[in-house]
């Protein structure tokens, strides 16, 4: 029955009208009541400029860190990994508080140099992983995982570094930073991010059938008439793409990469033709609930959104960890 | 449609797996690969798949295997790998359904045609499952029943172009199969050949192989030790030697069967 609405305009509509409803949900959900956001100068310039970006950023960053989980899943054919696994996001994250500890030093705003500073550690990342992974070599995903985990141990060594020396305030910038938030969202990143988002959704309606080979095993997708390789180097390099202008955008937010696709495949298989979709919708509209819960639950304070993804997601991660592990015996 | 390999080699970790094999396999011939553990089989037949890159050369129709894309080689060769290795949760169906992937079919005609296969095939109560929670022999038939499609699809997709047959390449399919499904296969192989296609596979019991297989290729330490007519290469010298048995033949009105001590 969903996998029937999720294929067809109807399905798509509803899915569209949902996400729209909970953003409209998450634009007037907070300490401000609607009709001063509404009717006031100083309340639409909150809604304009700081609630609408940072909903519609919350949905694109959701959804597409949700569909780099799925790429990453398949590819690897691993239903534990996630977009950090590759090393994009320590990279980021490394790039990220080196530049907060230098401008501590220097006496710089860090604010707007620090996502740009992600993006270039994550792609930077991405491009050290591919040259040690060796794609092209037989089982060479395998390799590219441990080549992800080398980085991410590297990364994290040199962010325990950073962090010993840091000021303390440079320090609690680091951390708020590493658990994510969405607070500093700007039409700027809302557009990059699109962009990028659109550019993975162009690609992916022609690979859905491929991708569904790959799940059954790398000979049996060769020899049905898949590229692994090619198909395999695409998608690295579009997760990357997704993870490292999500970290630059608004911190590392756990969780979502991972659990959303099984939350999806539990409703609708592992068919990447409903998987994708669904999981595109769920995403943004998880990190669109998520967010509302960080900015309003301690309000005026914000918690950072990576914990309540990680709150949020844990439990349920568990739950399937069981669930599956108790069926399949892994 | 004929493969035919020259001087095949491949060398893993210093180790020759496979020495200078070569042959030949014509359209509507059945080849069985056989050997002890360790002779190079699933290699060899690895590498007739184009999965596992070695010396020498192998060719579709005079045509190299490397110079065919991922999707010509898909509408040439099928491969049926010995284990299935799903993690996910795929439908039967869509698992079968993939084997229409290498071809341009409309939805509609995909979904006719594993809907025949399935009522074909008998496997109507497994269509809906999750493939992972299918016994062994039941993935097993699920596998073969996905390759052989895309094997009849080659005839419905060379019929316009004056070809049409294709090559199936069976790493032991009969493995975890019960009795009657492994009568089963052998139907379907001979069909496939009765067809005009190449049908290679691997299998490990002697009698199956002795009733099923035109040619067999007796391998031994990654080396060829025998490789013709059936009755001519199954000697009971041979299989004894080869396997480290006492093999004994016994002919009888045209039937053939091996005992072993």
């Amino acid at each position: 029955m969903i996998k029937k609405l999720l294929i067809s305009p109807l399905g798509w509509l509803f899915g569209i009208l949902l996400s729209f409803g909970i953003c409209i949900g998450a634009l007037f959900l907070g300490s401000i009541d609607w009709q001063t956001l509404m009717h006031s100068e100083i309340g639409s310039k909150i809604l304009w400029d700081i609630r609408v970006p940072r909903v519609l950023l919350a949905f694109v960053i959701g959804a597409g860190l949700s569909l780099a989980g799925v790429l990453i899943q398949s590819n690897v054919r691993n239903p534990l990994a996630d977009p950090s696994l590759i090393g994009v996001s320590a990279g980021a994250a490394l790039g990220a508080a080196l530049m907060i500890v230098l401008a501590d030093f220097v006496h710089i705003q860090a604010h707007y140099y620090i996502p740009v500073a992600a993006f270039i550690g994550g792609i930077l990342a991405t491009v050290a992983v591919l040259k040690l992974g060796r794609n092209d070599l037989p089982g060479g995903m395998a390799l590219l995982i441990l080549a992800g985990i080398a980085i991410n141990v590297v990364a994290a060594s040199f962010i325990g570094l950073l962090t010993y020396l840091a000021t303390d305030s440079a320090l609690r910038h680091i951390t708020f930073w590493s658990l994510g938030s969405l607070a500093s969202a700007n039409y700027f990143w809302l557009s990059l991010c699109s962009i990028a988002l659109l550019i993975v959704c162009l690609w992916l309606p022609k690979q859905h059938r491929k991708l569904d080979a790959i799940l059954l095993g790398q000979a049996e997708a060769n020899t049905m008439g898949v590229d692994v390789k090619r198909l395999q180097q695409q998608s690295i390099v579009l997760v990357a793409l997704l993870a490292a202008l999500a970290v630059s955008a608004c911190g590392i937010i756990g969780f979502i990469g991972l659990v959303t696709p099984h939350i999806g495949r539990m409703l609708v298989g592992a068919s990447h033709r409903y998987l994708l979709p669904l999981s595109f919708f769920l995403g943004g509209s998880l990190l669109v609930i998520a967010d509302s819960i960080a900015r309003t639950i301690i309000a005026p304070a914000e918690l950072p959104i990576g914990i309540v993804t990680a709150l949020l997601g844990a439990p349920v991660f568990i739950w399937l960890l069981l669930r599956e592990g108790r069926r399949l015996q892994w | 449609m004929v493969m035919s390999l020259e001087g095949i080699s491949l060398t893993r970790n210093g180790k020759q797996v496979l020495d200078n094999i070569s042959g030949e396999i014509k359209a509507g011939k059945i080849i069985g690969l056989l050997g002890p553990n360790g002779a190079g089989k699933s290699t060899l037949i690895q590498s007739m798949a184009r999965l596992l890159e070695c010396e020498g050369s192998i060719k579709i129709n005079g045509q190299n295997l490397e110079d065919f894309s991922a999707l010509q080689l898909a509408q040439h060769l099928a491969y049926l790998p010995q284990h299935s290795q799903l993690q996910f949760p795929l439908e039967v169906e869509e698992v079968l359904s993939l084997a229409t992937l290498p071809f341009s079919l409309t939805r509609l005609q995909q979904r006719q045609q594993v809907k025949q296969l399935i009522k074909d095939w008998g496997i109507e109560r497994l269509a809906d499952k999750d493939f992972r929670q299918l016994s062994g022999g039941e993935q097993q038939r699920c596998q073969i029943a996905r390759t052989y499609l895309q094997l009849s699809n080659m005839v419905l997709e060379g019929k316009s172009k004056g070809k049409g047959q294709g090559i199936w390449l069976l790493d032991e399919p009969a493995s975890s199969l019960d009795l009657e499904h492994q009568q089963q296969l052998q139907k379907v192989c001979r069909l496939a050949a009765a067809e005009g296609h190449c049908v290679v596979i691997v299998l490990h019991d002697l009698n199956q192989a002795y009733r099923l297989a035109d040619e067999i290729w007796l391998l031994d330490k990654g080396q060829i030790r025998a490789q013709g007519k059936t009755s001519e290469v199954m000697t009971e010298q041979l299989i004894s030697d080869v396997f480290n048995v006492s093999a004994r033949r016994i002919d009888d009105a045209g039937e053939s069967l091996f005992i072993f001590n």
